[in-house]
């Protein structure tokens, strides 16, 4: 007989031959005050009016890159010109399936490695481990609490918000099917929907194993280690972890503690793995991004390299190969063609390795894996020649003198860099040009592989480089994880009222248009105006290679403390769901609002209200795509750079169009005409000098105070008129009064909006009497969501 | 529409019309190449026209040089890019210089929008841009618009509806050509 009890307390007597198996148990519930929101683990439905109303003012843009769709047997379909395939689907809804259909890639990335990290902390563990993440953290999980409605207090509760999101990209992947959906903004909808999925994904990573393995918990001053190409010691073994999961290098680092060699080896990483790592130990040190995996291999640096997921390049065991590096791939996400040695001895798996019988192997326990790598790399390293990096200075002459000026690599390359031009000057004895070309090649290989004279092309422009490579060598602040609560409670109001004129957040890859540097100065013109910047991932790590004249990078030069003038690293991939988390906490702990299942409500909170900008320069991977559209259904505005175009689609709104820009005002009870801020929730830019102006337009929110607006405003302005020359067109659609305008222009500007703009102004009191779309009013509070207005109009 | 006489054909002295990325583009429908006097007569027969300026203008000084002279013909500019701060240099007022070329085209591919000057664009030509972006922009435009786009960068563009030819291993005739389509505006 089976019979299931449903929660409660329930009394069993006098029962005999009768088996009880108790699944889980739901212990009486910690007061949790926060009434439950209208949407605890969201389907597919229940926020897409959300979506809706975004994507009616932000309307997508789609920049086809094919004309065609080869998806299924059909076809292959040309659907140019918005023509509809055999399956009925036209080219527009076919790129939002793909954008769908990358941000589901790119969250199931995320999700599957939360998966793999939680069951191992749990096996190793147990469920029972506590998430505690120190006494200036109380909102634990505010991405968990937001979307599924939880509150996690164990490590085994993290798996409810794990199984939700598994089976909500399983369903937003189904949708991707041909012959289902049939709206592009539905597709939109679906990719917000797995874009917001992604963040809780990331957030389960990173709390099990802040928790698990001892994580920095939000302290603002941790280490700072060595980040960049010439940061290991040579004269020692160099061990190399590649990817995005520190489950594998951990116990890499634990061994060679245990047995007292952590400084007789080198332990460095590159991607994510490396960002985690030093978090995990800080002795350790980064490498750098995927653009750093040739650089660092063809160097011959690594005496073996250990490999897990995403982020690494496809062909990593043949660039080893070609190097005589032994390679250990550990995840099942990429096995490389290795055999599985799990059940091998670790001296015959060695002896394996070291006489050539196999370029790898496949191993995923941890102890093996360290005690394999650490004795390979000991002996490889004996073995090792000490000679030039990347070629002698005869093979680079006889690389040089190969190259026919077909220019076939010019119209590879991802950025058209003039390779031809470089190996002409190089035949003639000047590397100069190609040596310049270090600062931008993404060292993708393009080249090489359309070369038909097989010039080893990555290695002449980094032997010419290379005193621009090794100069890139610097520190990286250690990741910090989240941000704490006590932060949020300080920085709150000035953020909601535009005081801190705005927080920027540098996240994603590498995929530059111009040199790195940019990245640097970019960040940096907004840390010196006191804006709060936070950073993760690739850019985190880049910007600790680039020192200035004083050869000092920025994590040495701006605190880590999430304020004014701050610059926070939160660490890796999956440590970018914490920045989320930053803003959601503020709608809670500054401004009272509930989250539990209430995802609606904050990302109106935080479109209209917080200043909060994401910027990805190099944006190339599906991870980012998804990140940013977890983003930008949270209401935060992205900025990308040139290469974001390629994903397709942006969502861009029109400042001409009156009628798109609107809110309920909850305070006055009216349907109010807004300013455009922001008026974009995704969109590329072309240059260093334009993504800065546009990064501090993107700042302004209806909400702000007069003195935020005239903050935020200055900065606008002034960056406009030293990058762009000119004031910005726009300027006067964000003024709502004189006390808007910045203090040092304010004649200048009312001058202006009477002369150019029919603006009416008295002069005897230098007050603006017509002309803004609406006055400002201390207590506008807006909405554009109709059970919000009802909710705190009705109360 | 450029007749079939106009178009660059083979013999003559420009380079093929090669794409600037092998695997970039798919296209079904691609440009046509043109020579610049062509480019030339469709500027002067549009009513409302416009060149954008991007990137390149803060590298190349020609490029600078050649969009004050098409201001000095009559033809507005929309700078994007940061382009504005050097034209203005010289004496150029743009239509705007805030907005990217991701937002302008956009509110081109909007049949409802007026332009900034109160009356839609017909053609637009392309000056100064990084590539894989402009190719974006007009890929959007060639399957979403009417609107006549004319690339006249150093790269053949597939997307645009008429397009200088690849000119990459030859600057000077690139910088040629556009004194050409300037001379027969």
């Amino acid at each position: 007989m089976v019979f299931e009890l449903k929660e409660g307390i329930f009394v069993l007597d006098d029962l005999r031959n009768v088996s009880i198996k108790i699944g889980k148990v739901i212990e009486e519930e910690e007061e949790w005050t926060e009434p439950v929101g209208p949407t605890p683990k969201p389907g597919i439905l229940d926020l897409r009016n959300w979506d809706h109303k975004l994507l009616e003012r932000y309307e997508p843009f789609y920049g086809p890159v094919q004309d065609f769709c080869n998806l299924c047997t059909m076809g292959p379909c040309d659907l140019s010109m918005n023509k509809k395939g055999a399956c009925g689907i036209d080219l527009r809804t076919s790129k939002a399936r793909l954008v769908a259909i990358a941000c589901c890639i790119g969250a199931a990335a995320h999700t599957a490695h939360a998966r793999h990290l939680l069951n191992h902390i749990i096996e190793e563990y147990g469920e029972d481990l506590p998430i505690d993440l120190g006494s200036n953290i109380n909102v634990e999980a505010p991405n968990i609490r937001l979307i599924c409605g939880i509150k996690p207090k164990t490590i085994g509760d993290l798996r409810e918000a794990l199984d939700w999101a598994e089976s909500e990209i399983v369903k937003v992947l189904h949708s991707t099917h041909i012959g289902n959906e049939e709206s592009y903004i539905d597709y939109e909808s679906k990719a917000m929907h797995v874009g917001m999925v992604d963040h809780v994904g990331m957030e389960v990573a990173d709390i099990a194993q802040m928790v698990a393995y001892n994580l920095p918990k939000a302290e603002p001053d941790t280490p700072l280690v060595d980040t960049g190409f010439g940061i290991v010691d040579r004269t020692k073994p160099v061990i190399i972890v590649v990817g995005h999961n520190v489950m594998y290098a951990r116990p890499v680092a634990d061994y060679l503690e245990e047995k007292g060699l952590i400084d007789q080896f080198e332990l460095a990483g590159l991607c994510c793995t490396a960002h985690d790592m030093v978090r995990y130990n800080s002795k350790a040190k980064i490498f750098g991004p995927i653009y750093y995996q040739l650089r660092v291999i063809r160097a011959g640096l690594p005496d073996i390299v250990i490999s897990d997921e995403q982020c690494i390049r496809s062909d990593l065991l043949e660039a080893c190969k070609a190097m005589g590096i032994p390679l250990i791939a550990t995840s099942d996400a990429a096995c490389r063609g290795l055999p599985n040695r799990n059940n091998d001895p670790v001296e015959e798996i060695i002896k394996d390795i070291l006489s050539g019988k196999t370029p790898g192997v496949f191993l995923d326990d941890g102890e093996k894996i360290a005690e394999v790598a650490i004795k390979v790399a000991q002996e490889i390293f004996k073995r090792k020649q000490k000679g030039e990096l990347f070629l002698t200075e005869d093979e680079l002459k006889e690389e040089v003198k190969k190259c026919t000026q077909c220019m076939s690599c010019v119209f590879t390359c991802p950025h058209n860099l003039r390779i031809d031009q470089g190996m002409a000057a190089g035949k003639k004895g000047d590397y100069s040009k190609l040596a310049a070309l270090e600062e931008v090649c993404i060292a993708c290989g393009k080249c090489e592989q359309t070369c038909p004279k097989s010039i080893r092309i990555i290695n002449v422009i980094m032997k010419t480089g290379y005193q621009s490579l090794i100069s890139k060598t610097g520190k990286t602040r250690v990741g910090r994880g989240m941000v704490q609560d006590t932060e949020i409670r300080n920085v709150g109001q000035p953020i909601v009222f535009g005081q801190i004129p705005g927080v920027i957040a540098a996240v994603g890859c590498i995929n530059y248009p111009d040199v790195m540097q940019d990245i640097r100065d970019i960040l940096e013109e907004f840390l010196k105006r006191r804006y709060i910047v936070v950073t993760s991932g690739c850019h985190a790590m880049d910007i600790g290679m680039l020192k200035d004249e004083e050869g000092q990078t920025l994590y040495e030069k701006y605190p880590g403390n999430f304020d004014a003038g701050g610059l926070v690293n939160t660490g890796s991939c999956v440590s970018n769901a914490h920045i989320a988390g930053a803003v959601i906490k503020i709608a809670n702990i500054f401004a009272m609002r509930s989250l539990r299942g209430n995802y609606a409500e904050i990302a109106d909170y935080t479109l209209n209200r917080v200043g909060a900008v994401g910027f990805s320069w190099g944006p190339y991977s599906h991870k980012a795509a998804s990140i940013a559209t977890g983003f930008n259904r949270l209401g935060v505005p992205v900025v990308v750079g040139p290469h974001g175009t390629k994903y397709r689609r942006a969502y861009i709104g029109k400042f001409w169009k009156p009628e798109k820009w609107w809110v309920y005002d909850i305070k006055s009870r009216q349907k109010v005409s807004i300013e455009p801020a922001p008026d974009i929730l995704i969109a590329a830019v072309e240059t260093k000098e334009e993504a800065i102006v546009q990064l501090a337009r993107l700042c302004l929110r209806p909400n702000d105070t007069s003195q935020g607006r005239q903050i935020k405003l200055t900065h606008y302005l002034e960056l406009s008129q030293n990058y762009l020359g000119a004031l910005p067109d726009d300027w006067p659609i964000y003024v709502r009064s004189e006390a808007d305008l910045p203090l040092k222009m304010k004649d200048t500007l009312l001058k202006v909006l009477e002369e150019e703009h029919g603006w009416k102004i008295d002069w005897s009191k230098k007050k603006i009497l017509e002309g803004p779309i609406r006055q400002f009013d201390a207590g506008f509070n807006p909405t554009i969501i109709e059970e919000v207005y009802d909710k705190y109009t009705k109360k | 529409m450029a007749k079939a006489s106009e178009k660059v054909s083979k013999g003559e002295k420009f380079p093929l019309a090669k794409r600037f990325q092998v695997a970039d583009i798919q296209a079904s429908k691609e440009a046509t190449a043109v020579k610049p006097e062509v480019v030339a007569k469709m500027v002067k027969r549009a009513k409302n026209p416009v060149l954008v300026t991007g990137k390149y203008l803060l590298k190349e000084p020609k490029l600078v040089e050649v969009a004050v002279k098409f201001y000095g013909k009559g033809i507005p500019i929309i700078a994007t890019g940061g382009s504005s701060k050097p034209l203005i240099e010289n004496g150029v007022k743009p239509q705007s210089v805030v907005f990217s070329l991701h937002q302008i085209t956009q509110y081109m591919l909007d049949p409802e929008w007026k332009g900034f000057n109160g009356q839609p664009y017909d053609l637009v030509l392309y000056l100064g841009f990084t590539p894989y972006y402009l190719s974006r922009m007009l890929s959007a435009l060639k399957h979403f618009s009417k609107l006549t786009t004319i690339a006249i960068d150093e790269f053949y563009h597939p997307h645009a509806k008429f397009s200088f030819t690849n000119l990459t291993k030859d600057k000077e005739l690139h910088y040629a050509m556009l004194e050409k389509v300037l001379e027969g505006i």
